[in-house]
């Protein structure tokens, strides 16, 4: 949460190394080719050694993310105080004011059509979100620990005036 | 080769177009021209369908002449789905510049049919225009399966069951395996039909809302099937490209892609990934049944590795030290690769949940898609046009061309992806008329890159027209 420069960097990262990775292999030796045999032979010994490196990382990495996913069911909520969100073209009902360092659930729904619920943190920072749907309600566990005013904007297309469809409250 | 021909020029045509759209758009949300928050909304539901769909026609154009080359097609048939794409965006245009429909193509019920500002009629064209491009779309899927089916004699041969179960039987058989590119084929119309069918069966429930408001729909269902057929069909437009590679890259470098176990089963991945991957768009409808939120991510994460260990690997394994030489053909497949990777890299990292958080309907989706698309799918039709032009011509492009070529789409693309990458990051809304800061900065910068990639594209154009009048002046071929 709030985590997006982190992604930005780590996707940087990966991003360099692939377009470096394939850059060496395109123009490493190109002056001087081999026979199709000769690459195929140390490319097929690297690509077991590369699907096996792939398979891990893949499933450490679904490992390493489950115990963070934000859903109700994989978040500790029990006694938490339930707050009522209704979203409607174009604007957000819900309280003005919430209290800090209490365990919260948002109750999202929408009166009209899908709606986005994203609250932004003091800083800016995108902090959580969870859809807002007509017939459903999301239920979004959240704790705040950091007081000031907490932007909240739209984050599913929604019409005409999506762009414009904020609110926010405190947290004090 | 008409076909081909006429698919994929009409494809670029509608891209160069929609180019035009869009930078006006980014221009929109930099503050540099002014557009009312309604046209821009139209404008973007334009640009949307009509890229996507012009990848597709120029996608197919190429699969199309590749299932051709090995079995015969009846061109008619394709002639007829293409007079469905006409009329599809014929409709939707109409929808759009006369109606003003400002929904977007991924609209989720209850839109377009609540809070809008436009006529009921521009919502059914709009309906009724993307409902014919699917059919023309299916149509091509079912025609090239059809003949794979009845040519491989089965599914289980098509997607070669008995060369992976039995090679020793099947290659003392003197049987040979589905070429790669037949692979792409079958894979995609599969895939194709089953998107299709998604998209057509929530188009159907909507077009009876439209009939009779009477009608209703269950929002999340619409959502679930609005996804699948808009995720399967943005992410065919690639594996309808990627059978270039297996054709074009041998030609650049003079060696041979063969099919092998792992190339078959890394396709059978990308059957099933390519239809269950959708899920990571509904992460934050966490109404959702738990074990697809699951499913989602494992799966989005496992849709990679046929594609870095098989295909992207491999057509480097046919680059590597073979002399190939760069030309505007085999720079753009290369660099192609080099946007599935990047592109697909920042879609790993929205498909892994926590961080969906923080980028969900932020800029750093279209950020992903739009590398995927303009440095991913746009880069392989054009490197399939221009291997293809310089083989008939029997010349390539001079040193000065490629840079121009090479600083604009490559250069100026990456300015134009990093300004999506760095404001999503920041959390800047996708689909903002007005967006927040800082994302206006970015979007003056994107215009930028997006207005070099337009001067690449034009000096491309240019050196294609001069490649093919080559050919028809001095070639025999």
């Amino acid at each position: 949460m709030g985590d997006g420069l982190l992604v930005l960097r780590i996707f940087f990262v990966v991003a360099a190394i692939a377009i470096a990775a394939m850059l060496f292999v395109a123009l490493y030796g190109a002056k001087k080719p081999l026979p199709q045999s000769v690459v195929n032979d140390a490319g097929y010994r690297i690509r077991k050694l590369w699907l096996g490196l792939v398979l891990v990382v893949a499933v450490v990495a679904f490992a390493l993310t489950v115990p963070f996913f934000p859903y109700p069911w994989a978040q500790a909520s029990v006694g938490a105080r339930h707050i009522e969100v209704t979203a409607a073209q174009y604007a957000f009902v819900m309280p003005a004011v919430l209290p800090a360092d209490v365990p919260l659930v948002f109750d999202v729904t929408s009166q009209d059509v899908n709606h986005g619920f994203g609250i932004y943190a003091p800083d800016g920072t995108l902090f959580a979100q969870v859809q807002a749907m007509p017939d459903y309600i999301n239920h979004l566990p959240i704790e705040f620990h950091v007081k000031g005013h907490y932007v909240v904007r739209c984050l599913e297309f929604c019409g005409i005036g999506h762009a414009y469809m904020h609110g926010g409250f405190d947290v004090r | 080769m008409k076909i081909m021909w006429t698919y994929i020029v009409a494809g670029l045509t509608i891209f160069g177009l929609m180019l035009l759209v869009g930078i006006g758009l980014r221009a929109s949300q930099a503050g540099w021209i002014p557009i009312d928050t309604g046209t821009f909304y139209s404008l973007l539901s334009l640009h949307g369908v009509g890229m996507i769909t012009a990848m597709a026609i120029a996608g197919l154009g190429l699969l199309w002449y590749l299932v051709d080359r090995e079995i015969h097609l009846d061109e008619r048939v394709a002639m007829l789905a293409f007079a469905f794409f006409a009329i599809g965006v014929v409709v939707v245009i109409v929808s759009v510049v006369f109606g003003h429909y400002g929904a977007l193509w991924t609209m989720l019920y209850p839109l377009p049919f609540v809070g809008t500002t436009w006529p009921s009629w521009a919502t059914g064209a709009w309906l009724l225009g993307v409902a014919a491009v699917m059919l023309g779309f299916m149509l091509i899927c079912a025609q090239i399966l059809g003949a794979i089916l009845r040519s491989s004699g089965g599914l289980g041969s098509a997607l070669g069951l008995d060369y992976v179960f039995g090679r020793k039987a099947f290659e003392a058989a003197g049987k040979h395996p589905p070429s790669p590119q037949m692979l792409a084929a079958t894979v995609v119309s599969i895939d194709g039909l089953i998107g299709g069918a998604s998209g057509l069966l929530v188009g159907i429930a909507m077009i009876a809302h439209w009939l009779d408001p009477h009608v209703v729909i269950d929002p999340l269902w619409a959502k679930n099937l609005t996804y699948q057929f808009g995720h399967t069909f943005a992410n065919l437009t690639m594996y309808m490209a990627v059978a270039g590679i297996y054709v074009a890259l041998p030609i650049c470098t003079k060696r041979a892609y063969h099919s092998s176990i792992p190339l078959v089963v890394a396709w059978w991945g990308t059957l099933v990934f390519v239809i269950i991957a959708y899920f990571h768009h509904l992460y934050m409808d966490f109404v959702q049944w738990p074990a697809v939120q699951y499913i989602g991510e494992i799966s989005s994460y496992l849709a990679a590795v046929p594609v870095v260990v098989v295909t992207v690997f491999g057509g480097l394994m046919l680059i590597h030290r073979s002399g190939m030489k760069w030309t505007l053909g085999s720079m753009f497949f290369f660099a192609g690769m080099i946007g599935w990777i990047v592109g697909g890299s920042a879609a790993i990292l929205d498909a892994t949940i926590p961080f969906n958080v923080d980028l969900h309907n932020t800029l750093w989706v279209p950020a992903h898609f739009h590398t995927y698309l303009l440095e991913g799918v746009f880069l392989f039709i054009l490197g399939w046009v221009f291997v293809s032009l310089e083989q008939r011509a029997e010349a390539a492009s001079s040193a000065l061309v490629r840079w121009i070529v090479g600083l604009g789409i490559f250069g100026g693309g990456a300015l134009f992806l990093l300004s999506f990458y760095v404001a999503g990051a920041a959390g800047v809304p996708r689909r903002y008329a007005v967006e927040p800061a800082p994302g206006p900065f970015w979007a003056g910068i994107a215009t930028v890159g997006a207005l070099l990639v337009l001067v690449g594209v034009l000096a491309a154009l240019v050196e294609g027209i001069r490649l093919a009048r080559m050919r028809a002046v001095g070639s025999t071929v």
